[in-house]
């Protein structure tokens, strides 16, 4: 399986988790549904804690890991970068887009009311 | 007289040139085409540049006698001002290249992890290996350009749009990718950061732009038809800015408009004009140097013992 797959996966539990893993906790999680080595978890939690997508603390003497930010927070931020452009109004060249140019203070608060909008549903 | 020909010339390309194509209407039957004379009109203009810096001090030196420390004095600051132009080009290059690599190898990170593409059976059969799927309601599709290049969709758009409209966003973006539309457009900015304030001008950035756009239509088209398209563009532009503020809206409502029009009836491309543009381009690259070696020409041959 490949390691950006398994990166997604855990993300997926500490978000489903709602509080801080250790790493025999979402070692426990993902092997429910198939064999996984206790330090390939390990390997992976380390690399999402350098990537600062995940935070880690040190409680009861055992690390325990948990996300930077929610999934949709995550998200709204994500398509925040997508869709704006650099900061002197210059059309970033990074990304391409297919919807066109957008102001930045609409797209903000057509994403701010999504989110309410996701909320409410859920 | 060489200095001021080329800098007329400089000037025309960077102030008055960019003004008329960025109105034309031509450009829409051979996009690909006019990118090309737009790198040209650039590249030349830069050329242009380059030529005044160092034709004037020799046309000066030439008046005043050679071998006087005055002439000697302005043959090194011209060869500095040319070494500072083209410093500051390749140095912005390579800023606007880092960035956008740096932004890009971010975004890519956090696109896998947020992705939900499995769980989404409304897309197509057969889908790219980089697509993503991002959750959440606003309707959007774009590409993440590289080597490990990314076409993402959000949850909203596949809300919106059917599979064979989903299909055509796909395409289109694939054709971004393809044809590596990202180091053109990167190209387009540095110049236009490098660019000293009153010389620089957005319409370049912008018409390029929109030029791309509609090669990646083009190329779109191709693969799944117009029809598909044009409702999908419709649809998704619709859904982002159904009424933000009336100048962003304007602008990428005129670029959306023009590419409606373009997907409505008969394929508008015309490989005549494609032809006329290529050939105005390489026209345009060649002036320089003719501008340069014409009055050499005509002293050597001026100077010829028979």
């Amino acid at each position: 399986m490949a390691l950006g797959d398994l990166e997604r996966e855990v993300m997926q539990q500490l978000w489903d988790a709602g509080e801080p893993l250790t790493v025999r906790q979402v070692h426990e999680r993902l092997s429910r549904r198939r064999e996984l080595a206790y330090t390939t978890v390990m390997t992976v939690l380390d690399r999402l804690a350098k990537k600062g997508v995940v935070t880690q603390q040190k409680a009861d003497r055992a690390y325990r890991y948990a996300p930077a930010q929610s999934r949709e927070e995550m998200t709204a931020a994500l398509m925040l970068d997508a869709l704006s452009a650099a900061p002197d109004g210059v059309r970033d060249a990074a990304l391409a887009h297919f919807v066109g140019r957008l102001d930045p203070s609409a797209l903000t608060a057509a994403i701010e009311a999504a989110r309410k909008e996701s909320a409410a549903e859920s | 007289m060489t200095a001021l020909l080329l800098g007329a010339l400089g000037l025309t390309l960077s102030l008055v040139v960019p003004g008329v194509l960025a109105t034309a209407r031509w450009p829409a039957r051979a996009p690909a085409a006019a990118v090309v004379l737009w790198q040209s009109i650039t590249l030349t203009g830069i050329l242009c540049a380059l030529g005044v810096v160092l034709a004037a001090p020799q046309e000066l030196v030439g008046a005043l006698g050679s071998g006087t420390p005055a002439g000697v004095a302005a043959l090194l600051a011209a060869l500095a001002v040319a070494a500072v132009i083209i410093i500051r080009l390749l140095a912005s290059l390579a800023g606007v290249t880092h960035r956008s690599r740096t932004r890009r190898a971010r975004h890519r990170m956090l696109v896998d992890l947020l992705d939900t593409a499995e769980r989404h059976g409304e897309l197509p059969d057969e889908v790219p290996a980089g697509l993503r799927v991002l959750d959440g309601p606003l309707p959007f599709a774009y590409c993440l350009p590289g080597r490990r290049p990314r076409v993402v969709l959000s949850g909203g758009a596949l809300r919106v749009l059917d599979r064979i409209q989903v299909g055509a966003v796909i395409a289109h973006e694939q054709a971004h990718l393809r044809h590596r539309h990202d180091l053109v457009m990167e190209s387009f900015t540095a110049f236009y950061r490098a660019v000293p304030g009153p010389l620089r001008s957005r319409a370049p950035l912008d018409a390029v732009h929109l030029l791309l756009e509609m090669v990646a239509d083009d190329a779109a088209r191709r693969r799944c038809g117009a029809a598909p398209l044009r409702s999908a563009l419709a649809v998704l532009g619709d859904a982002v800015s159904p009424d933000g503020p009336a100048e962003a809206a304007g602008d990428a409502g005129e670029e959306r408009r023009r590419r409606l029009s373009r997907l409505t009836g008969d394929d508008p491309r015309s490989a005549p004009v494609a032809a006329g543009a290529v050939a105005a381009a390489i026209a345009l690259l060649v002036l320089p140097t003719v501008i340069l070696v014409v009055p050499w020409l005509d002293r050597a041959l001026s100077a010829w013992p028979l």
